[in-house]
């Protein structure tokens, strides 16, 4: 794995060749106006179905292994 | 609070809200936004991050953060970018959450915070770095007596709720003018109703950022973060429990570690959770599954056209027009239901006075006794108003008409109606008053003597006699006037 | 099997006309999957019982003079990365076992409005990663023109469905080549629209602002009629052009005199082109310029740089889009894991394939402080120079013609030791999704026995000028009729 990623960074270095001076990075290949929700609260999903693929479910909440406190996102 | 934080160091904090926007669905997802539900019962294919979603802005959250941004003096950007925060976490569905980084919706506003210092009340100027819009994360519960030991239960109710994120200059200087500060926060998002900012609800969450330095030091101190802070109080305590911590090592010799700490109510003390330099990189870029968000002149110029009147300037008005006292003023604005129920019963009844009286001890005695906001309250202005009307006219005594209150808070009905059955009415029959003037008169010889060989203040026991006999129901004012007037009669 | 090689068109005016039924056409599509399973395996599943009951009620509204559409009742393919209500998808990936959708794709919504029947998912590279359908976790599929080879990917299944007779129609997707390609391999038409004319909503997420939704038909016309059912405004995909689906059958007039067929100097290099490729490419646009289009030499000089940015770009957005997949809410979770921290690892390390695997850590390395800028913002910005070539090209011409691959279908296992030689036959293709722009490739020749593609690009919204041109040429060559007779 690590030969091949190597090998694919190498290729990726060739676009340090391109100037790109003042050239803005696409943000969206077509532009378009900003598309906004009306606050619509729609019904939710069937609780059911919400949990129906949970690999480990308790009544209607996901299951994973208990989250040590350090974990925790920042 | 007129003594610093510390005698030997000067404190810099700076503080990071979160606060809950007032939609009907969550930020990226037409799902609702719920309190209270089961788990799980209140999401959309989008908030459980299926294979194959997407996400689309709920107009008015981008709403609501401009009107916040304009109610704060910050400036509105034209253009903004929502932008991916990678991180693994269960309550995290996608694994990124959907925010804003490089360019935000606004920065550089500021806030006025009233400090009060003793007698000298003083306001403070406290800059805004920024604010953004972003979703917030579901929720892990670990210790409920359903969970086992070495389970984690995942709800993603909350994921996907609307957030803004109000970052703060590092211009606070104690924990107490922290606490003031996220109390003039909270004020002005409730005013504008950009959010109910309640704590307890985790409408309202803060993060504070907390540093030493020598006092004419230019340079800042190396900071710590206190996370998950859920009350003011915890606030203030967390941040005076971490400038004990920092100033020890400081003062010991040692440097303080860039670190995000937890705060212990039990003990009172902060903890190292995790040292900043296992940091996560978030890698962050802009999300290509939305397109920036463009903002017209004329969009945020129909927001600020909309804004309601602030509590600053609300405040200065109703000193300058009702003749209030600051404190006072300060008071009956301090949210804007009670500003707007002040005008309506000052539009009824006419004293500004006389009403601002009336709703700063007996209204707010008796929503407090009920435990109650002056938004469920039952009486309205007009009741007010024609309460005061009434005793203004003697057809009750003030005595009654405070007693009367607290029913019609509860309750509500109309005053006179109240007075009526009550059997309130003011003793106006002049028989009957007469009557027991003069029983009064005859059973206190001794002090009617006493008051016409010029002891005046016996009148007021005289008074007494004769309200005893009428049970409180006849107006004082008559009474007196009524006792004066035979008691100088028989003597003349 | 009579109906095997039939156009969609054909296949709806034999049900207009009531001279075959829904039940038996989507019967027989059924029974020739079915059959092909060994061989090519082109699906990576059916829904035979719903199809059939789906079929019963087309021909229920046939009877009663009120179909859905001109298509309802047609039986048709769609590709393992498109969620459908009640259905499995596993983007041939171990760790979406067992995943079934609560919720449809509006391409696919689009479909069942028009009554067509969709009678089971292809098989495709594991999250679309891939140029020859060999990193499926249900194995590969097999070019039907030779089982040696692959017919190219990520979506070889569909390709393969619709080149063996199986349906008459499939969905792909395409992200930096996968409907082209494996259309080129396959002999059959594949077009990926311009970036946005189709919802995203309901695919599948590889890379975001590359993937589309597109087609594999047998003939110009049919992708016409396809794609203005599939295509128009989506409010649930932000990215989704706000305009309606676009009329394209009428455009096809067979005229194309005058028209401007643009070269770009940089794909017609030999080295690395088979010869018999580029031959069949050469004759290809001889025969457009024989029908009256005028050719013009052009340059596309960002073209060397275009792979580079393609998988800075693509593995980026990936390794961001691929984070949900943790065992959590759905999908395949290790077993027996002490803590969530080993639960993440195994379940990803398990689930996910070497392919996709490299693609992510890739993409994560990309987006990396400190390299963020040299890598991914990099790419970007590179990106829009390559989007300024394109720009500057449609000034001077109307449709942009290369050949689709370099190579015809290469054998099974002849490239998979070689990341980098698997990702260097997209040459061609990747810069129309960077640029955002509409491509189709069409068959237009046999070099050994297999089949050439002819690529035509067209300016943002083009569809009709490129369908057009691909009508007119099928109306002037035989290569859209030929069909494959396997050899081993």
């Amino acid at each position: 794995m690590a030969a091949e990623l190597d090998q694919i960074l190498e290729y990726a270095e060739t676009l340090s060749a391109v100037d790109t001076t003042d050239i803005e990075p696409t943000a969206h290949a077509i532009p378009l106006p900003t598309p906004l929700r009306e606050d619509r609260a729609l019904p939710p999903l069937d609780p059911e179905l919400a949990v129906a693929n949970a690999p480990e479910r308790e009544g209607f909440a996901f299951v994973v292994p208990k989250v040590i406190e350090g974990d925790q996102e920042g | 609070m007129s003594a610093p934080p510390h005698p030997r160091f000067e404190v810099v904090i700076g503080l990071e809200v979160h606060t809950q926007l007032r939609t009907e669905s969550k930020l990226f997802s037409p799902a609702p936004v719920s309190y209270g539900q089961p788990p799980n019962h209140s999401v959309h294919p989008i908030c459980l991050a299926l294979p194959g979603v997407l996400p689309v802005l709920n107009a008015r959250a981008v709403e609501l953060a401009i009107r916040m941004a304009l109610a704060t003096h910050c400036s509105v950007h034209r253009r903004s970018i929502f932008a991916r925060k990678n991180y693994f976490y269960p309550d995290l569905p996608k694994g990124y959450q959907i925010s804003q980084y490089e360019d935000p919706i606004a920065t550089g506003g500021w806030i006025e915070v009233a400090l009060e210092d003793g007698e000298h009340a003083r306001t403070q100027r406290v800059g805004l770095t920024r604010i953004h819009m972003e979703e917030d994360a579901g929720k892990s519960i670990h210790d409920a007596a359903h969970v086992a030991d070495d389970a984690t239960h995942i709800d993603l109710n909350r994921a996907g709720v609307p957030l803004l994120e109000i970052v703060s200059e590092p211009d606070l200087r104690s924990p107490a003018e922290a606490a003031a500060y996220l109390r003039a926060l909270r004020q002005i998002l409730r005013y504008i109703e950009v959010s109910d900012a309640d704590m307890e609800k985790g409408h309202f969450r803060c993060d504070a950022n907390v540093s030493l330095r020598r006092p004419g030091d230019s340079a800042l101190g190396t900071r710590t973060e206190l996370k998950n802070l859920n009350s003011f109080r915890f606030v203030e305590l967390a941040l005076e429990a971490e400038i004990e911590r920092q100033a020890a090592i400081l003062e010991g010799g040692g440097r303080v570690q860039q670190a995000t700490m937890a705060f212990d109510p039990a003990t009172r003390r902060t903890r190292v959770l995790r040292l900043k330099e296992n940091a996560e990189d978030y890698r962050y870029f802009p999300d290509p599954d939305l397109i920036p968000l463009v903002l017209s002149e004329e969009q945020i110029e129909r927001v600020r056209a909309s804004l309601p009147e602030l509590a600053e300037h609300k405040c200065v008005r109703f000193q300058r027009e009702h003749g209030l006292s600051a404190y006072d003023a300060r008071q009956l604005t301090s949210s804007r239901a009670l500003a707007d129920f002040f005008e309506q019963a000052v539009a009824a009844h006419g004293t500004p006075k006389a009403v601002a009286n009336w709703m700063l001890r007996d209204l707010r005695e008796a929503l407090s006794a009920f435990d109650l906001e002056i938004e469920s309250s039952r009486l309205t202005p007009q009741s007010l108003a024609a309460l005061m009307r009434l005793v203004d006219a003697g057809r009750t005594t003030a005595k009654s008409a405070r007693e009367l209150l607290p029913v019609l808070v509860r309750e509500g009905g109309d005053p006179a109606a109240l007075v009526r059955e009550r059997g309130l009415e003011a003793m106006s029959d002049a028989g009957v008053l007469e009557a027991a003037v003069a029983a009064a008169i005859a059973e206190n010889a001794e002090n009617v003597a006493r008051y016409r060989s010029g002891e005046e203040k016996v009148l007021n026991f005289l008074m007494g006699q004769v309200m005893r006999r009428t049970g409180g129901k006849a107006s004082p004012a008559v009474v007196r006037e009524l006792l004066a007037r035979k008691l100088a009669r028989e003597t003349s | 099997m009579s109906a095997a090689f039939e156009t969609l068109s054909e296949l709806a005016e034999k049900l207009a006309s009531r001279e075959v039924s829904s039940v038996e056409l989507v019967g027989a599509a059924l029974a020739r999957a079915q059959a092909t399973q060994r061989t090519l395996h082109a699906f990576a599943g059916l829904r035979p019982a719903r199809a059939l009951a789906e079929a019963a009620q087309a021909d229920t509204r046939r009877r009663r003079g009120e179909p859905r559409s001109p298509f309802d009742g047609v039986p048709v393919a769609i590709k393992d990365n498109m969620v459908q209500t009640g259905e499995p998808t596993t983007c041939a990936s171990r760790i979406l076992e067992g995943f079934v959708s609560p919720y449809t794709a509006t391409a696919v919504t689009r479909l069942e409005h028009a009554g067509a029947v969709v009678i089971g998912r292809t098989n495709m590279d594991e999250f679309a990663m891939g140029s020859s359908t060999e990193h499926s976790s249900s194995g590969p599929t097999r070019n039907p023109w030779r089982l040696a080879c692959t017919p190219g990917g990520s979506s070889g299944g569909s390709a393969a469905a619709v080149a063996a007779g199986i349906v008459p129609a499939a969905l792909g997707s395409d992200t930096g080549g996968s409907i082209r390609q494996p259309a080129s391999f396959c002999g059959v038409v594949g077009l990926k629209p311009t970036y946005g004319r189709v919802s995203r909503w309901g695919l599948v997420a590889f890379a975001s602002s590359l993937d589309q939704i597109g087609v594999f038909t047998r003939n110009a016309h049919d992708a016409a009629g396809l794609l203005e059912l599939i295509s128009g405004h989506d409010p649930f995909d932000s990215t989704s052009i706000p305009e309606p689906a676009p009329a394209l059958r009428s455009a096809l007039d067979g005229d194309v005199s005058g028209l401007v067929v643009g070269l770009p100097r940089e794909c017609f290099v030999a080295e690395g082109l088979d010869p018999g490729v580029l031959t069949a490419v050469r004759e290809a646009v001889a025969e457009l310029e024989r029908a009256g289009a005028k050719l013009r030499e052009i340059s596309l000089p960002h073209t060397r740089f275009a792979i580079a940015t393609y998988y800075l770009i693509a593995t980026a957005e990936a390794s961001s889009n691929l984070a949900r997949y943790d065992g959590v809410r759905y999908g395949r979770r290790a077993r027996g894991a002490r803590d969530l921290t080993e639960m993440y690892e195994r379940t990803r390390s398990e689930g996910f394939g070497e392919e996709v695997k490299r693609r992510i850590l890739l993409g994560t390395y990309v987006l990396s402080a400190g390299y963020y800028d040299a890598y991914y913002r990099k790419a970007q910005q590179v990106r829009t120079l390559l989007r300024g070539d394109f720009e500057r090209a449609f000034a001077a011409c109307d449709v942009i013609v290369t050949p689709t691959s370099p190579e015809v279908a290469f054998e099974l296992g002849a490239k998979t030791s070689d990341p980098l030689a698997m990702y260097l036959s997209d040459i061609y293709t990747v810069s129309a999704n960077l640029a955002g722009v509409p491509g189709l490739s069409i068959p237009c020749g046999l070099v050994k026995g297999l089949p050439v593609g002819l690529q035509l690009m067209g300016p943002a919204l083009g569809e009709a000028t490129l369908l057009r041109v691909a009508d007119a040429f099928e109306r002037r060559t035989p290569w859209h009729t030929r069909r494959p007779e396997p050899t081993p």
